[in-house]
């Protein structure tokens, strides 16, 4: 089983697994990343990256941030598959082979990676194990050790903890108020971290209700999105749809699907019972329902997301579908089961070992059959798929020239978000720099797609604008030191990178080769966090910290007494 | 004689529908995982030269 996951997993992670980073579209990253406010939550903008940011930048003083992305990537994957198998029918090779193939193997999978959505990706691969642990919980009344790490590392962002904390609290025990209210609990404490970030910036929480329609769940080639829904398709953005999707092999994989779900539906309910399936059956309604009710009404979800601060986390419609996947995987791979033994008790006499291993096979790697263009990096998207690269000499520099630099956040410009430079093969990146840098930085959070502008949050970008409005570079420059700015760099290379460059600002010029110019600003007043934000921050974060230790120093306790004994 | 004979055509046919079947949705497997292998890599061509380069594209 691990081999059979190991070896889906490579075959699709292919080039992304060389020397080098990985960067497409939201996922960035890089050597080195600091613990900055940013990541903590205390930045000026929306916590987008918490806690996900602190936890790499934590864990890469131990592990290289290189290979930590491979570990990311390739352990959501294998971790996830395996623990799919257990949604098999027990004792069936074939069916948990199914199972693995189809959790690793699908749409949501692939444009998630695509889309650099590394936390979702995490949280979908805690998923079946969740299941099982809340099983247990109910079954021996008692909280899995496990459980509480198993919640933080599918909790590493905000969407991705929203789902955990609705799995944890549709498969509770709800006859034991109190399991209930632990797993409440358990679920808060996952999330503290931005949900006590995104109330401290309540009035910045506010969506463009442009994002809604742009970012809804969408139709992959002909098939409409509610159907490729089905077969957790439908993310928005094109350039990571691979081409399979936009055809019938699209139609051919959803209509397999529903027939194996349809084929093992009645003994996967059995095998479940009532309580389990029904809440799998939840799971799977809530997902659907919300993706497909941002496909058939973006306007509302728009004027939701515009009114209720912090909504916007679900805008992304196709995301949530990972709700979805406990039931499709766990139905199908019964319905796997069940086609064989009806192929069996049809077949005249005993089945001969060459078509049952063929029967088995094709039940197996369909999913790879229909959608085999994604293998190796998803080479077969059209924007360009997953391939590591190596960061430019000048961003290390650029990096030394920060470093002793005065103080003072970064400002990076131009002040657009995504990049797509050519060391990166033309492929599409949320800016890189500032997050390699080091240091806070104030960059564009304004999105784009198709021509739509979605409008960003962080005031501070406003104010680096208004500030480079300025009509000459001493303005600018006393200007942007006000708004706590103590180094301007921009990227020449950049779409507007020119012109960026051309907007001139007092201050010393650091030595940095290539495209990138790094200028100290002098005199920049430092951002002042508010005492209470400190307070609650550090709240948030303790809780989150008492939730992943605790198993483990109670774990050691117990280790120390057996010695002891 | 005749249930015999039968059973051995039923068995016969079977046997080369799942072989013809499997056989296909192997090479067909194949072929793709190949050709996704050696498809010719390029920059992505949605975002090159544009004055903004954009998060995606919708539809």
């Amino acid at each position: 089983m691990p081999l059979w996951s190991v070896l889906l997993a490579v075959l699709l992670l292919g080039p992304a697994l060389g020397p080098g980073y990985v960067l497409s579209y939201d996922m960035v990253w890089v050597p080195d990343l600091a613990l900055r406010a940013d990541a903590l939550g205390t930045g000026s903008g929306l916590p987008r990256a918490v806690p996900s940011d602190a936890v790499v930048a934590v864990l890469d003083e131990v592990v290289p941030g290189m290979v930590l992305q491979k570990l990311v990537l390739l352990g959501s994957l294998v971790v996830g598959g395996l623990g799919a198998a257990r949604l098999a029918p027990r004792g069936s090779l074939v069916g948990a082979l199914a199972a693995v193939t189809l959790w690793q193997w699908n749409p949501l999978v692939v444009e998630r990676l695509g889309l650099g959505h590394w936390p979702v990706l995490l949280g979908y691969a805690a998923l079946p194990w969740l299941v099982g642990a809340a099983r247990r919980w109910r079954e021996e009344g008692r909280m899995p050790g496990v459980l509480p790490v198993l919640v933080v590392v599918a909790s590493l962002s905000a969407s991705a903890g929203l789902a955990t904390a609705a799995v944890l609290l549709v498969l509770a025990n709800r006859k034991d108020p109190a399991q209930v209210a632990r797993v409440a609990a358990v679920a808060l404490l996952a999330n503290a971290p931005w949900l006590v970030a995104g109330l401290l910036h309540a009035g910045a929480a506010l969506g463009d209700p442009a994002g809604a329609a742009v970012f809804a769940l969408a139709d992959e080639g002909a098939l409409p999105g509610p159907l490729a829904a089905l077969g957790l398709g439908g993310a928005w953005n094109s350039e990571v749809l691979p081409g399979s999707r936009a055809g019938v092999a699209a139609w051919l994989s959803t209509g397999v699907l529903v027939l194996l779900v349809a084929a093992g539906w009645r003994g996967w309910w059995r095998r479940l019972g009532t309580r389990e399936a029904g809440g799998l059956l939840v799971l799977w309604w809530l997902g659907w329902g919300t993706a497909v009710l941002t496909w058939a009404a973006p306007a509302a979800v728009g004027a939701v997301t515009a009114a209720v601060p912090g909504a916007g986390v679900v805008r992304d419609g196709a995301r949530i579908l990972v709700l979805c996947a406990p039931l499709l995987v766990g139905a199908a791979s019964q319905g796997v089961v069940e086609a064989r033994a009806r192929v069996a008790r049809a077949w005249p006499g005993p089945v001969p070992a060459v078509p049952r291993l063929l029967l088995a096979g094709v039940l197996v790697v369909w999913p790879v059959t229909l959608m085999p263009d994604v293998a190796w990096g998803l080479g077969g998207t059209p924007g360009g798929g997953l391939r590591a690269v190596s960061y430019p000499p000048s961003y290390e520099q650029a990096r030394e020239a920060v470093e002793s630099a005065a103080p003072g956040d970064v400002l990076v410009l131009p002040l657009s978000s995504f990049r797509a430079p050519a060391w990166n093969g033309g492929r599409t990146v949320l800016d890189p720099l500032g997050r390699y840098l080091g240091r806070d930085h104030v960059a564009s959070d304004e999105l784009v797609v198709s021509g739509t502008v979605v409008a960003g949050e962080d005031p501070r970008v406003q104010e680096a604008r208004a500030a480079l409005a300025q009509p000459d570079p001493q303005g600018r420059a006393a200007a942007l030191a006000r708004a706590g700015i103590g180094v301007v760099v921009v990227d020449r290379s950049a779409p507007g990178g020119e012109e960026a460059g051309a907007v001139e600002v007092a201050g010393r010029r650091l030595p940095v080769a290539d495209d990138l110019v790094v200028v100290e600003v002098p005199g920049a007043v430092a951002r002042q966090v508010p005492r209470a934000w400190v307070v609650a921050t550090a709240a948030g974060w303790g809780g989150w910290l008492v939730l992943l230790l605790g198993p483990l120093l109670r774990a050691g306790q117990r280790m120390s007494h057996r010695r002891q004994q | 004689m005749s249930a015999v004979l039968s059973g051995g055509i039923a068995t016969i046919f079977a046997t080369v529908t799942t072989t013809v079947v499997g056989g296909v949705v192997a090479a067909v497997t194949v072929v793709g995982l190949v050709n996704a292998n050696t498809g010719t890599e390029g920059p992505s061509p949605a975002n090159v030269n544009q004055p903004v380069v954009q998060y995606g594209t919708n539809g």
